[in-house]
């Protein structure tokens, strides 16, 4: 589903060059839940946010059910961030001005929904566990509940992938495995998840788990075939 | 839910910030609604003293030139026509204005509006000197001839009393409480005028009545003056309906002091639009300024709308409704803000006028407050959708 050839992304230019990613290369197959794991400053976040189009490569190509989109415009973008790909992240990003159900509702807004897809907010809401706090405003829910709120709003579109970016990481560990029993089940269901981290225990979630150091895959492991390649960027 | 909602919750979030980019709005509007105001009093006002100048119909009868031939010989002209107007016309005269003065201000006053003042001219000698004796309806006389004073004596009160003109009193040397004979009528002068610099000067003032009586023109007027008593009296309209319907006379407006009346308004209004346009355009930079603080303060929450799936002109219609909302709360407060400064100012500038709030102006004050913050919102907007959304998320 997602193809990645040889992404690099470079930050400032001259004496100020930094390498955020050196020319990574990765498969991810559909249905697939990927743990993105390295230390802080190991490009993580960059790789996520060239995944969604959220930012460009500066070389490479990111491919998406066959379709190329580190190269499309701004408006074509839109129509991927609406359709294919989703977001949760670390800081949950909620409007604070709409409650938990009109942020499930926000992305159905801009891509023009009509009443029936709205009716399917409150049933995304309770599936998360927050059909009750539905009326709260995200300054009234605890961490735990405004990330619920965040995931509902992320399959409100019906995503193919979701791409979360420490999703537990302002969490105590009780209610990021809340969070990750969540993903869990969002993966049987057949979502592909993408998600960034740097707590092992969270990564153990995930099938696969990637990691990168310095810009680089320097390691890949899988957990069904508990074996470990390493160096496959070398490769 | 809609973008429009979104936003207009967002807005109520940040309610005292949207105040504070509001007021720039309030400010520009608020001057332009205040000037207009204290215009349109001043306007009044103007109008009112420039009516004090007299009357703005003149009535007199219909004559006209004939050229007199016998074959190829010229033999000059000839007037036709009558030199009086029947008194019994001038009901009709009062009937046609009063009627379309009613149509002009949507009223159904029953009363008299129109100041009618019928004029009768008599040349004719007292003490043996030619003189101009003017024969006049002392009542309606001196609400057109607002500018009357008398210096000695009293005004016009009964029959067979007599006003003389400043210059005529002293080349007559008449005095208040002499008797003078009139066509062989005896009259007593009452009063003396002050100086007007007019024809008044020149003159001799009676009641129409004792005049027609002793020249032996009764029933008769030289001419009828109508003075209109409002700004936006139909003029115009009289004279063609007077022209029209009655036959033997013909109405003039009075056209030199309309026009006057007009320049100068238009004077006024240039000065103030102008005055209004320079704080409009200060008011447009003040909201420039707090949109694009608006605009950086919210990277983060276009961030996450881009995140979701906004696209860019979206992201610039929500500004743009923000606007919109800014624009109607900046006109409302704007228009009542411009009002009470008119209060205020308006009879500092205008001596002694009366300031009437006119909510026409709430209309103009939303207008200009909504287009005002759209324009300045463009560029704010456009900077906002060229934020990169992981750079949006980044900075925090």
């Amino acid at each position: 589903m997602l193809q990645l050839k040889e992404i690099s992304k470079i930050y400032g230019e001259g004496e100020t060059r930094v390498k955020a990613l050196d020319k990574i290369s990765l498969d991810v197959e559909t249905g697939s839940f990927v743990a993105v794991m390295g230390p802080s400053g190991s490009g993580k976040s960059t790789f996520l946010n060239i995944i969604g189009g959220l930012d460009r490569p500066t070389g490479g190509e990111v491919m998406l059910d066959g379709q190329r989109i580190d190269d499309l415009d701004e408006n074509k973008l839109v129509d991927v961030r609406r359709g294919k790909i989703a977001y949760v992240f670390q800081q949950y990003h909620l409007l604070p001005s709409l409650t938990a159900l009109e942020n499930v509702l926000l992305p159905l807004v801009f891509c023009g929904a009509g009443k029936e897809d709205e009716g399917r907010a409150d049933e995304i809401l309770n599936k998360v566990g927050l059909g009750k706090r539905a009326g709260h405003k995200p300054g009234q829910l605890s961490g735990g509940e405004q990330q619920r709120v965040a995931i509902a709003r992320a399959l409100v579109g019906r995503p193919t992938l979701i791409l979360a970016d420490e999703p537990t990481g302002n969490m105590d560990r009780k209610t990021g495995n809340e969070i990750m029993k969540l993903f869990v089940q969002l993966h049987k269901e057949g979502h592909g998840i993408i998600m960034v981290t740097h707590d092992p225990e969270i990564a153990g979630y995930a099938g696969t788990t990637v990691f990168l150091e310095d810009g680089r895959i320097v390691r890949k492991t899988n957990k069904k075939a508990s074996r470990t390649r390493k160096n496959v960027n070398k490769n | 839910m809609k973008l429009y909602q979104v936003v207009l919750k967002d807005v109520i979030r940040r309610k005292r910030r949207v105040l504070y980019a509001t007021l720039g709005v309030i400010i520009g509007t608020a001057t332009v609604v205040g000037i207009l105001t204290v215009a349109n009093a001043g306007q009044a006002r103007i109008y009112n003293q420039l009516e004090k100048y007299g009357p703005n119909l003149a009535v007199i009868p219909a004559i006209n030139s004939m050229d007199m031939k016998l074959g190829d010989v010229k033999l000059g002209m000839l007037a036709v026509g009558e030199n009086y107007v029947s008194e019994e016309k001038l009901p009709q005269i009062r009937q046609i204005a009063d009627g379309e003065i009613r149509k002009a201000l949507k009223i159904d006053d029953e009363g008299n509006i129109a100041t009618i003042a019928p004029n009768l001219f008599v040349d004719t000698k007292i003490k043996d000197t030619s003189v101009v004796v003017v024969g006049i309806d002392p009542a309606e006389e001196m609400k057109i001839k607002t500018w009357w004073k008398v210096g000695q004596g009293k005004y016009l009160e009964g029959s067979d009393q007599a006003l003389a003109g400043s210059v005529a009193a002293e080349l007559l040397n008449l005095k208040v409480g002499d008797v003078v004979g009139l066509d062989g009528t005896n009259v007593t002068v009452t009063g003396i005028l002050e100086e007007t610099g007019s024809n008044d000067d020149y003159q001799v003032f009676v009641p129409l009545a004792t005049l027609q009586k002793a020249s032996g023109r009764e029933g008769l007027v030289s001419s009828v003056d109508i003075r209109a008593l409002c700004n936006a009296c139909p003029v115009e309209i009289i004279a063609d309906g007077i022209n029209k319907e009655i036959p033997g006379v013909r109405a003039v407006a009075v056209k030199q002091i309309a026009a006057s009346e007009m320049g100068m308004m238009d004077k006024i209004s240039k000065f103030m639009l102008t005055l209004g346009g320079i704080t409009l355009a200060v008011g447009l930079f003040g909201v420039v300024n707090t949109m694009m603080t608006s605009v950086n303060e919210r990277i983060k929450d276009i961030g996450i709308m881009r995140a979701v799936g906004a696209s860019r002109s979206q992201i610039v219609k929500a500004f743009i409704y923000e606007a919109i909302i800014i624009g109607i709360i900046g006109g409302i407060l704007g228009y009542i803000l411009g009002t009470l400064l008119a209060y205020i100012a308006g009879p500092l500038i205008f001596e002694g006028t009366t300031v009437v709030y006119v909510p026409l102006y709430l209309g103009l004050a939303l207008g200009l407050a909504i287009i005002v913050a759209v324009v300045a919102t463009v560029y704010p907007a456009y900077r906002a959708t060229q934020i990169k959304v992981a750079d949006s998320f980044r900075s925090l």
